[in-house]
This record gives structure tokens, C-alpha cells and sequence, in this order.
């Protein structure tokens, strides 16, 4: 619904496509019955504090940072399935609520209903987002999809009898499928062969300059950041992680994997990335 | 080893061992190893064969055909049953889903849970005044608690991913729990309802020894007669039924397990 109008809104207006203030998560422990009577001691675990970001219409993010340091928490608040502590999001200049069609998400585990057929899962979608349009319309789009991401022949497959990149594929295909304007993926290659993983990387790419999106993706391949991202946002170890640098990637596109590797520029940043992570990761391991 | 001389190598060593049974419970029998007048396997196997060419004749409620019987039985379980279900699935979504609905309802069914059904017979009687109603409320309690815990199980352990996607989408509650909640414990709410069939197949034989008419009361009517023989045909009978209802939802069971 405000997807129309947030379209229709340009450029050129005075905040970002995705805005992010002093942004806080803390997971509380779970009060047990005897605990009710207890007053205060409302100690919990702080995920991530004071995260500050601004991302633009139709660039490519990505979200670095050790493991453990919050940046699944951070895309969920995103994606509206949590709710922040402090701080609020906003986009295109109105703070959400919740989840909504706006944002496609796209999970590791590739979250396919197994009793569902590759078809049907995006049907699924489709039929929740878009209750009003016709079977034959929603048939239709999901087809559309499927071929975009190459697995129309797949359509009538359960995704048990798909590989694990044909799975995301589809993922892929479901939460483009409801025109959003923004996909949010939690390391959406992590569970994949490097093979595959470069096709897919690829594949994204692709999709992403026909499909005019902005991309928040979270990683932990300082690689796969520099080979899709516009900006990538460094994250601090965790608990109360922040973001402790923002680096834009001003490398052209479209980007070949082999030739980019040979670019100083590249290089340079990934130095950087390197080294950031590898003082971020001392921390974690150093302290437990 | 070849699978389909594996086969038959089951197949055969299963009928071995059938006609040994046989022969060594007739010799047994007959030579009274056991109690005098302990009916051997061939006369077990010609009265079982004298129930079922006739199953079906009715000359009033203590001389009803086998199968008549038998039918009465399963009438009675699957009306009880089918109520459970239909109580036992919406309440273990709910009970699964809400913190509030869990520590409220638990208490109750983990007391009751443990309690033979056998015990309700009397409360049955008494407020239905009716054997029929009585025997099927009996299965009704039977059945509910496995299917109801398995169900708040299968809610309670359902795969984060699925409810994240359809959070994301901005999914209904009702849409949540009819497409993604439903299909998903679609294989606990099976496991469920085998386990209460099984139980239920179980207690009716009991209950009907009290109530009058069905297989089991069969049983009791034989035990007065004294005809043993007939008690057997009877507890083969009864096997074999369940034996296909256990199938049948093991049958189901493959259909909905989405690992395979």
C-alpha cells in the first residue's frame, strides 16, 4: 500500500531510501513464574547499540562483522520479525511498524515449506501479500519468477528433490516475486559449495541490475562483499556491538571475479576488511 | 543378497513358523500339557472359519455375527475418536501457540493422562444413562491425549523459518496457522493420532465387556459360555483390525513425512 507512494517519492528528498537511529536490541531473559514478584533486575543481553546507518534507493549493502556480533539481529529489525529495544528504522521517511511486502527476506536455511511445491511456495507468498489478485495472476507471476531464476522446470518439484543452490534460487525467486523494494539477506550462500556460491553470487548480481532493488545482505566473506556490495558496513564483536566503519566499494561494474582481484583498489580495501576482522574476531575468541 | 529371493525367504520363514505354532499348540491341546479341555488350533481354526463365512447374522443383542459385532466396535471408536481429533488438534495449536493456554490446560492433562479411561466408564454411565453415548465417551477420553500432545508438540518445535517467512509477509494469524502451522505438525498430529487409534482399539475391548454388544462384549459372552475357542477367534479378529488401522495410519505417516 505505501509501497506506491514510496515509489512515486524521488530522489531527491532529504532522507535516505533506509534509515537506521540509534538503533538497540536487548534480548531479555525469559522471567520464570517465581521471578514475578522480584522487581527490576531487568538484566538481559545487548546485541547491538547505537547503530547508525543510512542506505540508499537500489544500492548494494553489505553487513560484515565477526560471528556472533549481531548482524542477523540487526537484518531482523530490519525486516520488522523484532522489535527494537531503542532506537527506530525508517524508510523512506516513515518508521515501520513491522514486517511488511516492502522488504523481501531471505534466510540461510533457504525456509522453503517442504509440503509445498517450488511453485507453491511462491504462490504462497504471492497469495498472502496479494490476496486480491486471481489464481490464474498469481500462477502467472510465480512462472515468472521460476524462469527469471532459471527453475521453471523445477516448478512442480518438492524442495526436498532440489539442491541446496536450486533451493535459494527459489528463495530468491519468492521474495522477488512480491515486488519489494528492498531484499534483506542473512547469509543467504553460507551453507553452500564455493561453486555454487559463485554462481549464485553472479546470478544475484544479474538479478539485482534488472530488478532495480537496494540489497542489504549479511556475510561474513569479506570476498563476497567486495564483489557485490556499493558500500560494505563494519561491525564490531559482540555483545553491544556497533558499526565501527562504513567502506564504500567505488569499483566499476560490472565487476569480472577474476580481474577484480587484480585491482590495487580492491586489494586495499580488502586489507582493511582483513584486518578489521581478524582484531574483531581476537576479541571474541580472547574473551571466552 | 537378492531382494526379491529376500522376500520370499521372509515370506516363507513366516509361514514355517505359523504352522509350527499351530501344530504345536494343537499337540499341546490335545494332549491337555496346558488345562483339560483347552482348546487345540484345528478347532480355534474351524470355529474361526464358521464366524466368517456368517459374519453378519443378528438373532438379538447375545448371538450377533462376528462381524456385526465387530462393526458396532469400530462404529463406536471412530465416532470417539473423530471427536477427540477435532478437540485434541485445535486445542494442542492453541496450547502449543500460547504461553497462557500451556500452563493453564497442562496441569489438567498431565493428571488426567495417566488415568485408564476404564475409569470414566462409570462417570459415562451415570451422566449419560446410555451405553452406547457411554462407550463412545470413553473413546473420546482414550483418544484425546496423545493426539493433543503430540499436536502442542509439534507447534511448540515447529522450524522458526517457516513462521519467520510468513511473518515477513505479513501473514494473517489465521493465514499463519491454516497454511504454514497446520501443514507443518501435519506429521506430530499424525503420530498422534495412531498412537490415541491404537489406545482406542485397546480400551473398547475393555469397555464393552461392561457395556453390552461389540467385540468385546463378544469376549464376555463367550467367557460365559465357556467356549474358549471362540474367545480366540475373537483376539485374532481383534488383532487383525488393528493391525490395519495402524497401517493404515503408518500409511499416512509416509505420505506426510516431508523428509523423504
Amino acid at each position: 500500500m505505501n509501497k506506491k507512494s514510496s515509489k512515486k517519492s524521488s530522489s531527491n528528498e532529504n532522507y535516505s531510501h533506509l534509515e537506521l537511529f540509534n538503533l538497540g536490541k536487548i534480548f531479555f531473559k525469559e522471567k520464570k513464574f517465581i521471578d514475578f514478584r522480584s522487581k527490576g533486575n531487568r538484566s538481559g543481553f545487548e546485541a547491538i547499540k547505537d547503530i547508525n546507518l543510512k542506505i540508499e534507493k537500489n544500492t548494494f549493502v553489505s553487513i560484515i562483522g565477526p560471528s556472533g556480533c549481531g548482524k542477523s539481529t540487526l537484518l531482523n529489525l530490519i525486516a520488522g520479525l523484532q522489535a527494537p529495544t531503542s532506537g527506530k528504522i525508517v524508510i523512506d521517511g516513515q518508521a515501520i511498524k513491522g514486517p511488511g511486502p516492502d522488504r523481501g527476506v531471505i534466510f540461510q536455511n533457504y525456509a522453503l515449506m517442504p509440503w509445498l511445491t517450488t511453485i507453491q511456495n511462491i504462490e504462497f507468498a504471492l497469495n498472502t501479500v496479494f490476496p486480491a489478485k486471481t489464481k490464474a495472476d498469481v500462477k502467472e507471476r510465480a512462472r515468472k519468477y521460476l524462469r527469471m531464476v532459471g527453475l521453471e522446470k523445477a516448478s512442480n518439484k518438492f524442495p526436498k528433490e532440489l539442491s541446496g543452490g536450486m533451493k535459494q534460487r527459489v528463495a530468491i525467486a519468492r521474495a522477488l516475486s512480491i515486488n519489494p523494494n528492498m531484499l534483506l539477506m542473512d547469509e543467504p550462500f553460507g551453507a553452500l559449495d564455493a561453486l555454487t556460491r559463485s554462481y549464485l553470487q553472479d546470478e544475484l548480481l544479474s538479478i539485482w541490475r534488472k530488478n532495480k532493488v537496494t540489497v542489504v545482505l549479511i556475510t561474513h566473506s569479506i570476498e563476497e562483499a567486495l564483489l557485490l556490495s556499493d558500500k560494505i558496513v563494519l561491525m564490531s564483536s559482540g555483545p553491544s556491538a556497533i558499526i565501527s566503519e562504513e567502506i564504500s566499494v567505488d569499483l566499476e561494474r560490472p565487476r569480472d571475479r577474476e580481474k577484480i582481484e587484480q585491482d590495487p583498489k580492491y586489494l586495499k580495501i580488502k586489507m582493511r576488511l582483513e584486518k578489521h576482522l581478524l582484531r574483531e574476531t581476537r576479541a571474541v575468541e580472547e574473551v571466552t | 543378497m537378492n531382494k526379491a529371493i529376500s522376500t520370499r525367504l521372509t515370506f516363507a520363514v513366516a509361514i514355517l513358523s505359523l504352522l509350527i505354532f499351530i501344530i504345536l499348540w494343537q499337540v499341546i491341546a490335545q494332549q491337555g500339557l496346558l488345562v483339560k479341555n483347552f482348546p487345540g488350533s484345528f478347532k480355534t481354526i474351524g470355529s474361526l472359519i464358521w464366524w466368517v463365512s456368517d459374519p453378519f447374522f443378528d438373532n438379538g443383542p447375545n448371538d450377533l455375527g462376528i462381524g456385526t459385532n465387530l462393526l458396532i466396535s469400530l462404529r463406536r471408536v471412530l465416532i470417539g475418536y473423530s471427536l477427540a481429533v477435532l478437540v485434541a488438534v485445535p486445542l494442542g495449536v492453541l496450547m502449543g501457540m500460547s504461553k497462557l493456554a500451556q500452563s493453564s490446560l497442562n496441569p489438567y492433562v498431565q493428571l488426567l493422562k495417566p488415568v485408564s479411561p476404564l475409569a470414566w466408564l462409570p462417570v459415562g454411565l451415570f451422566v449419560f444413562r446410555n451405553s452406547e453415548i457411554t462407550g463412545i465417551f470413553v473413546i473420546f477420553i482414550t483418544s484425546i491425549w496423545p493426539t493433543l500432545i503430540n499436536t502442542a508438540f509439534g507447534v511448540a518445535s515447529i522450524n522458526p523459518d517457516y513462521l519467520r517467512v510468513s511473518k515477513s509477509l505479513g501473514a494473517s494469524k489465521s493465514t499463519t496457522i491454516r497454511r504454514v502451522i497446520l501443514p507443518a505438525i501435519m506429521p506430530n498430529i499424525l503420530a498422534g493420532m495412531r498412537i490415541s487409534m491404537g489406545t482406542a482399539w485397546l480400551v473398547i475391548v475393555a469397555a464393552e465387556m461392561l457395556l453390552g454388544t461389540g467385540i468385546g462384549y463378544f469376549i464376555w459372552n463367550e467367557w460365559n459360555n465357556l467356549s474358549l475357542e471362540n474367545i480366540f477367534v475373537a483376539i485374532i479378529i481383534i488383532g487383525f483390525t488393528g493391525f490395519i488401522l495402524d497401517q493404515f495410519f503408518g500409511f499416512l505417516q509416509d505420505k506426510f513425512d516431508y523428509s523423504i
